[in-house]
C-alpha cells in the first residue's frame, strides 16, 4: 500500500492522469457537444485526486508541467493572430475598435460591480482582467496589485461560462454573423472560448483567437494605464 | 523532419518568451507573456521568423490549450476559503462583464464586421 501510495504522488502519475482525463474528456465532448473539455477533465481529476488520496500538492508537482507550457503558449498565440491578420487585413482596424471597445467595457463593468458588492481594493483590481487568457490575466493582476490567485479563478469561470453560454446570450440577441460570434467569445473568454469555438467552427475560431491576443495586449495596456493614473 | 521543425518551432517560441521576460525586467511595464507574443508577432510579419518554422508547433499548442488549464482548473479546490469570502461580489461581477462584453463586442461587431468576408469563405482553412 504503501508503495502504491508512492507511485500514485509522483510527478509521472500526475502527468499520465492529466493526459489521459484530457483525452477521455475530448470523447465525451464527441457524444456530448455541450460538456466542456476544461470541465469534465477537471472535474475528474478532483474526484481522482480525492479517491486515491493524493494531496494536490503532490499533483502540483508534475501538473506544473502543462501549466509552465502557457508560457511557449501564449506566444504561440501570434501564429493565428498572424494567419488571421492578414486575412482580414482590409478590416483589422475594425476589428480593433470592436476589441477594444469590448475590453473596455468588460474591466469597468467588473470592477464597477465588484465595487458595488462592497469589495476590496483587492478583490476589485483582481477582477479587472478577467476576460483575458490566465498568463496574462496573472500578470496584470499583479501589476494591478491584485490577488493573481483570485484572477485566476476569475478568469477559469468566465472562460468556461461564456464558452457555454456565450453563444446562446449571442443569438438571442439576434447577433448571428460568424465574425460576431468570434469577436464576442474571444474578447469575453479568451483561450477556453476560443478552443470550444474551434471544435464547431473554424471561421468563427480563428477570429476569436485573433480577439483574444487582441484583448490581451489591449486589456495589460489599459492596466498600465491605469497604474500610472493612479501613481 | 516532423521532429526536427516540432523542435525548432518550441526552441522559437522559448525564445521569445525569454526575450518578453528580459524586456519586462529592462522595465517595459507590458506584462512579459504579452511583450513576448507583440516581438513574436512582429517577427513573424517582417518575416524574420517562418510561418512555416514555427507553426506544427503553435498550432498545437493553441488547439490543446485547455490541456494546460486542468491543472489550474483542479486548483480552485484549493482556494475555497478566499473564494468563499468574496464568493458573491465575484461571482456578480463576473456575470455582469461577461454579459456587457458579450453584447458590447457582439453587438458592434454585427455593425462593423458583418460585411467582411468570413476568413474560410475566401480560401479552405488549413488542417
Amino acid at each position: 500500500m504503501r508503495a502504491l501510495t508512492e507511485v500514485f504522488n509522483s510527478p509521472a502519475f500526475a502527468i499520465g492522469m492529466t493526459l489521459v482525463l484530457y483525452w477521455a474528456s475530448l470523447r465525451v465532448q464527441k457524444r456530448y457537444m455541450w460538456a466542456s473539455p476544461l470541465v469534465t477533465a477537471s472535474l475528474a481529476l478532483v474526484l481522482l485526486l480525492y479517491v486515491l488520496r493524493i494531496p494536490y500538492a503532490d499533483y502540483r508537482i508534475g501538473g506544473n508541467v502543462f501549466t509552465y507550457l502557457l508560457g511557449p503558449a501564449t506566444v504561440a498565440l501570434g501564429v493565428p493572430m498572424y494567419k488571421q491578420g492578414i486575412k482580414l487585413k482590409g478590416s483589422l482596424r475594425r476589428l480593433l475598435v470592436v476589441v477594444l471597445a469590448g475590453s473596455i467595457v468588460g474591466m469597468f463593468t467588473a470592477g464597477i460591480v465588484a465595487w458595488l458588492f462592497g469589495a476590496s481594493h483587492e478583490v476589485i483590481m483582481s477582477t479587472l482582467p478577467k476576460s483575458v487568457t490566465t498568463p496574462i490575466a496573472i500578470q496584470v493582476s499583479a501589476e494591478l496589485h491584485g490577488n493573481p490567485a483570485i484572477t485566476a479563478a476569475m478568469v477559469l469561470v468566465t472562460g468556461v461560462l461564456g464558452s457555454i453560454v456565450g453563444p446562446s446570450v449571442l443569438r438571442m440577441s439576434h447577433i448571428f454573423h460568424d465574425n460576431a460570434h468570434g469577436a464576442a467569445i474571444g474578447t469575453s473568454s479568451h483561450a477556453v472560448g476560443t478552443a470550444s469555438l474551434l471544435r464547431t467552427s473554424e471561421v468563427q475560431g480563428s477570429v476569436s483567437s485573433l480577439a483574444m491576443a487582441m484583448a490581451g495586449v489591449i486589456t495589460s495596456i489599459l492596466a498600465m494605464l491605469l497604474t500610472w493614473y493612479w501613481h | 523532419m516532423k521532429t526536427f521543425k516540432v523542435i525548432l518551432g518550441f526552441s522559437i517560441l522559448i525564445g521569445f518568451q525569454l526575450a518578453g521576460m528580459g524586456l519586462h525586467k529592462v522595465g517595459v511595464p507590458l506584462p512579459a507573456g504579452v511583450l513576448g507574443l507583440l516581438l513574436f508577432t512582429t517577427a513573424l510579419a517582417i518575416e524574420i521568423v517562418k510561418v512555416e518554422w514555427v507553426e506544427t508547433t503553435a498550432d498545437f499548442l493553441v488547439r490543446h490549450m485547455l490541456l494546460l488549464f486542468i491543472p489550474l482548473m483542479a486548483g480552485l479546490t484549493q482556494m475555497s476559503a478566499e473564494l468563499r469570502r468574496d464568493g458573491v461580489a465575484l461571482l456578480a461581477s463576473l456575470i455582469a462583464s461577461l454579459i456587457a462584453v458579450l453584447l458590447t463586442t457582439g453587438g458592434l461587431a454585427h455593425f462593423l464586421l458583418r460585411d467582411v468576408v468570413p476568413a474560410a469563405a475566401t480560401e479552405p482553412e488549413d488542417k
